[in-house]
């Protein structure tokens, strides 16, 4: 019924505050997973752009020096058998358009050696050399990274062939330049975009959350009782939540105004009885002083408030025992038992009440152990109500013959238990609503009307099924299936 | 025989003579800051400005050691090591050039350095200080005719006057003097085929070659030579200012423009005076002195002073020698040995023999 925890949360305001400082926080984890996504994509994005920035600069100036080459190879020509080369300034002043980069070269032929530039330059490429086909590459030389083009192929006239090679080089001071001017301004935008990315996920985060802190101050600035739905706009996102929270509350006032006709009834359960057993008291004291007081009708009276008081009694325990079994349910896990324990000993112990009622109960039952997942107390009271339900409708007509009978029987899948009488019967029209709470059947036979239901709660507890069929020739049969337990099976 | 071999040969042809040189001492001689400067520059034009420089800084003394642009080149890198000199001043730019394209020089910056115009340095390494013309210097009165305008003109009276010019038209020899090179390279850049036809003339002339400004500016100043041909207009203005006799001529057709650079050694002995001294030669002080003093043609001028020989103002169109890459071509060696082969089969100079 009610679940509540077990030591009560009554918390400080300062108590409060230092969980609120533990709790992680959702808008922190959003900020810090989107912050290391952003940083992760602008790493990636720099080090693209380096690598990309360092490729265009070379790219550019490798022009430059491929330029250049172009023209001091358009230069060489043979001279008298000799190899000879005239370079043009023009293609110095190509590369002077790298401003402060220092310039390297070297002619040379295979078959006639060094012809003019830095000697000490080295002339093999790092890749194959191929004919005609211009290598760019990096190499050090005097201190420094210079950028080299090469070349080298055949020149042939009528008496000779030679093959020449030219080595041009540049230091990279301009392509440098170049690269980190494209990637600092590359930096700048990624660093923009990144710190505007972070920004609206902060702000994002902030409009995210709104609702659900809207709905929180809606909940907190209730009055005390208010349980109506909550009717504030919220989006789609937390839509569920709020109808969750309106569910909930809904399930809060149904469980309130059972409680509020529980405490109602149970307060007229009681009141009835004992306002009857004052009158009786009352009409017992006056028999005395009347005119007709005889010791018999004394006796009579005072053998009214007894019974009248045996039936507050019963009421009174129900009543108790009911809450037990709600509390049972509340707090005990099911645990393996036999179910023909409680069965066996609410018999015994209804089976004296019930002749005293004139009524014969009989256990039927051929089992020696049957196992199930139950509370043994609660079933106890399960087989108690059925039984002291089933003695008294019962009891109404004379003419039947008087007799309960309660059966146990094994199925493949579970046992089953049932609780036959030949009263009256009940009508199909009120077979659905017997388990209602304080629904009676008949007010002329005395009961508190919580019996069944208690039963009910306690059948759904167990997973169990229960039915109410009719008994020929007529009475009714209450029937209770409760699974058995199975070893193999994971369900400890 | 490769370059270096070469280079070795001329090395030990030249070192020697320039070794032997003293230098000129300036500043106090307790001084223990020293300032070693290797310069090609006449002592004449840059005593003032080393005195006013020691001046100012008391406890430097400076060593001046007056050397030719060639031999300036060789013993810098011969030094290379062990440099004795902090500051390397020369007219011969492609040289300097070459001494920082082959890491021979050290990075210099300062505020000074950082003022002048990118044109006038190279990658922080070689500084120009001063920017002047390369003239014609005639002796008006051996001069037969009109004086040459241009260098059209100049062939014209050469052919005109055969025997009056035989023998006396002076300029350098390329093989001795770096700035020589320098010129006649950049003429043959500028105007290949009057330069060829110069060259010509001066071959059938039988011009004379020199190795020095001086001695050139001397013989056009006593009449035997009548006139001298790419001189540093600096020297050439100094002594027609003071000799009514001689006049200085910039080329309509063309006047090339010259700049004096300055440069310090990689592992120079003491780089920091060597910066002040740099920082002082662009400072607008000094500038200003070689203006008013005649002694060199600043990089900019101060134009307000009329009729200022100083400021150039060339009748044609200048040719500034651009202080980058390009001048490494001049200094090709094929290119280099080619030029100076035609330059003796020109002017029908049997080869240098050493």
């Amino acid at each position: 019924m009610w679940q509540t925890s077990l030591n009560q949360p009554n918390l400080s305001e300062e108590e409060e505050k230092k969980a609120l400082a533990r709790a992680p926080s959702l808008r922190f984890r959003f900020i810090v997973a989107g912050v290391l996504v952003i940083g992760v994509i602008a790493g990636l994005a720099i080090n693209l752009i380096f690598d990309y920035s360092q490729k265009l600069a070379d790219l550019s100036y490798d022009r430059l020096l491929r330029s250049a080459l172009l023209q001091m190879d358009e230069n060489v020509g043979l001279i008298r058998n000799e190899v000879s080369i005239d370079i043009p300034w023009s293609a110095f002043a190509t590369l002077a358009q790298a401003e402060e980069d220092r310039v390297f070269y070297k002619v040379e032929s295979l078959e006639q050696g060094f012809i003019t530039g830095y000697q000490d330059l080295n002339s093999f490429p790092p890749r194959f050399p191929v004919l005609d086909e211009i290598q760019f590459y990096n190499q050090a030389y005097s201190g420094e990274m210079v950028r080299f083009a090469w070349v080298q192929r055949n020149i042939i006239d009528a008496e000779t062939a030679q093959t020449i090679r030219i080595i041009l080089g540049q230091t990279r001071l301009s392509r440098e330049a170049m690269a980190a001017s494209i990637t600092r301004k590359a930096v700048e935008v990624v660093v923009l975009i990144a710190l505007v990315a972070i920004t609206l996920i902060i702000i994002g985060s902030h409009l995210v959350l709104r609702p659900l802190h809207r709905i929180g101050r809606a909940l907190e600035d209730r009055a005390v009782g208010d349980l109506t739905p909550i009717d504030i706009n919220t989006p789609k996102e937390t839509h569920h939540l709020k109808v969750a929270i309106n569910h909930f509350m809904a399930r809060l006032q149904t469980n309130l105004a059972q409680l509020e006709n529980y405490t109602a009834d149970a307060a007229h359960q009681l009141r009835t009885p004992l306002a009857s057993l004052k009158a009786l008291a009352e009409n017992a004291r006056d028999i005395g002083n009347s005119d007709h007081y005889s010791p018999e009708k004394q006796r009579q009276a005072l053998e009214n408030i007894v019974k009248q008081c045996d039936t507050l009694n019963q009421t009174v325990t129900l009543l108790l025992n009911q809450a037990v079994v709600s509390h049972r349910l509340q707090t005990h896990r099911l645990a393996l038992m036999d179910l023909l324990v409680p069965v066996t000993e609410s018999c015994r112990e209804q089976a004296l009440v019930a002749l005293r009622q004139g009524v014969h109960l009989s256990l039927e039952c051929d089992l020696k152990e049957s196992l199930i997942l139950g509370d043994r107390f609660s079933i106890q009271q399960m087989m108690q109500n059925l039984i002291e339900n089933a003695v008294r409708y019962s009891g109404q007509d004379s003419a039947a013959p008087k007799e309960v009978i309660v059966q146990v029987m094994a199925f493949d899948l579970f046992y089953r238990i049932k609780v036959i009488d030949h009263g009256d019967g009940i009508p199909d029209s009120e077979k659905e609503r017997v388990f209602e709470r304080f629904y009676r059947g008949r007010y002329d036979v005395a009961g508190s009307g919580v019996g069944l239901s208690m039963v009910r709660d306690i059948v759904n507890h167990h997973s169990a099924r229960v039915k109410i069929l009719n008994t020929v020739p007529k009475g009714t049969t209450f029937q209770v299936d409760f699974a058995k337990h199975r070893f193999d099976g994971d369900d400890q | 025989m490769g370059i270096f071999q070469v280079l070795c040969m001329v090395m030990l042809l030249h070192v020697g003579s320039v070794w032997s040189a003293d230098p000129v001492w300036f500043g106090s001689q307790d001084n223990t800051r020293v300032l070693h400067v290797n310069s090609t520059m006449d002592l004449a034009s840059f005593e003032p400005i080393l005195k006013v420089f020691v001046a100012l800084h008391p406890d430097i003394k400076v060593a001046y050691r007056d050397v030719n642009t060639l031999d300036l080149y060789h013993l810098t890198i011969d030094q290379h090591k062990q440099p004795q000199a902090s500051l390397v001043i020369s007219s011969a730019m492609d040289l300097q050039l070459k001494l920082v394209n082959d890491g021979y020089a050290q990075t210099y910056q300062s505020n000074f350095t950082e003022r002048l115009p990118s044109d006038f340095r190279w990658r922080h390494q070689v500084f120009a200080f001063s920017l002047e013309p390369v003239v014609m210097l005639v002796n008006t009165e051996v001069f037969p005719g009109d004086l040459p305008e241009d260098r059209q003109s100049l062939l014209q009276t050469i052919r005109q006057n055969e025997s009056i010019m035989t023998q006396r038209i002076g300029t350098y020899d390329i093989r001795q003097s770096g700035v020589g090179y320098l010129l006649a390279s950049q003429d043959a850049r500028q105007a290949d085929v009057t330069w060829g036809r110069l060259l010509e003339a001066f071959g059938s002339h039988q011009v004379r070659t020199y190795c020095c400004t001086h001695e050139m500016i001397d013989d056009v100043a006593s009449g035997e030579l009548v006139l001298g041909y790419n001189l540093l207009g600096s020297y050439a203005s100094q002594r027609a200012r003071d000799d009514k006799r001689l006049k200085m001529i910039l080329p309509k057709d063309y006047t090339l423009m010259l700049m004096r650079t300055a440069l310090i050694p990689k592992q120079a002995p003491n780089p920091q005076d060597a910066g002040l001294f740099l920082d002082f030669l662009l400072s607008d002080s000094a500038q200003k002195m070689m203006q008013t003093q005649g002694l060199l043609f600043p990089i900019r001028p101060d134009a307000n002073i009329p009729n200022d020989p100083y400021v150039v103002s060339a009748p044609g169109p200048t040719g500034v020698i651009e202080l980058d890459q390009q001048l490494l071509v001049g200094r090709d060696y094929a290119k280099q040995k080619r030029f100076i082969r035609n330059w003796e089969m020109a002017l029908e100079i049997s080869e240098l023999v050493p």
